[in-house]
């Protein structure tokens, strides 16, 4: 079986195998292409808004969190070491939680930057 | 805030839990001996009660000390003569804690410990072997 199953050839009315079967070909017979509709077969960029659920709203709320997460740990384990009412497993969980979810951050954080360094290794 | 242990809270209230209970034990192991309490009585023995707490969908989802209740069984008399909580025929009253007991209670109070920190282990590694999909080579 092929690895990738989602790629068919179309055959078109004229008897051609079209891999792009929506593309149909502009022939020399038609008119040539309206400066409307060139407007519409260029691909226009996605517009960006900040909206909420943006990926840099997304990454600050995780650099947020791994801060709360660190300062919950600083807290249990200053708590625990000035005899507070902080047991040794609270403590310890805290700093887990810490832990993980900094090496979270880490691994996006390095994710990005690969893929960044991938493109600015591209061939133009 | 993002959950990377999952379960931790019912683990983190079990832990607790045997704690209060490990703290309940070693009373009773170092009052063995106790003739003489506050109300003049021997020491009597107390075990704790656990309770389930329920989230808010009404479904159990971890544990508290309900309650520290008194062992309702009577202190055994021990034949002691010249004690100064001693009777008229020698005998003391002496609590109704008995430390074979109380070791078995210990040993399975920490092995239940155990077992909730095997859990959380668990939940680390799963958590740091899934934070390893993203690394490359």
């Amino acid at each position: 079986m092929s690895p990738v199953t989602s790629i068919h050839g179309v055959i078109n009315p004229d008897g051609q195998i079209s891999l792009y079967p929506n593309f149909t070909r502009k022939t020399a017979e038609q008119q040539p292409i309206s400066a409307a509709e060139l407007k519409q077969l260029t691909p226009s960029a996605p517009e960006v808004t900040p909206a909420d659920g943006s990926f840099a709203n997304v990454l600050g709320r995780l650099v947020q969190d791994v801060s709360t997460k660190q300062s919950v740990a600083n807290e249990a384990v200053s708590g625990l070491l000035s005899g507070q009412n902080v047991s040794l497993h609270q403590a310890m969980i805290a700093t887990q939680e810490a832990s993980l979810s900094f090496q979270l951050m880490v691994e996006v954080r390095n994710k990005l930057l690969d893929s960044y360094q991938e493109l600015m290794r591209m061939q133009i | 805030m993002i959950n990377f242990l999952p379960g931790i809270n019912a683990t983190t209230a079990a832990l607790n839990a045997e704690r209060i209970r490990m703290d309940v034990i070693a009373q009773n192991i170092a009052n063995a001996e106790t003739t003489h309490g506050i109300d003049g009585k021997p020491y009597e023995r107390q075990q704790v009660v656990f309770e389930t707490i329920l989230n808010e969908a009404q479904q159990p989802q971890s544990v508290r000390v309900a309650s520290i209740e008194k062992d309702p069984r009577p202190p055994q008399g021990v034949y002691y003569p010249g004690h100064p909580d001693a009777d008229k025929n020698g005998m003391v009253m002496m609590p109704n804690v008995n430390v074979h007991e109380e070791m078995a209670d210990l040993i399975t109070s920490s092995r239940t410990f155990e077992a909730n920190l095997a859990v959380i282990k668990n939940a680390r590694a799963m958590a740091l072997q899934t934070l390893s999909i993203g690394r490359t080579g």
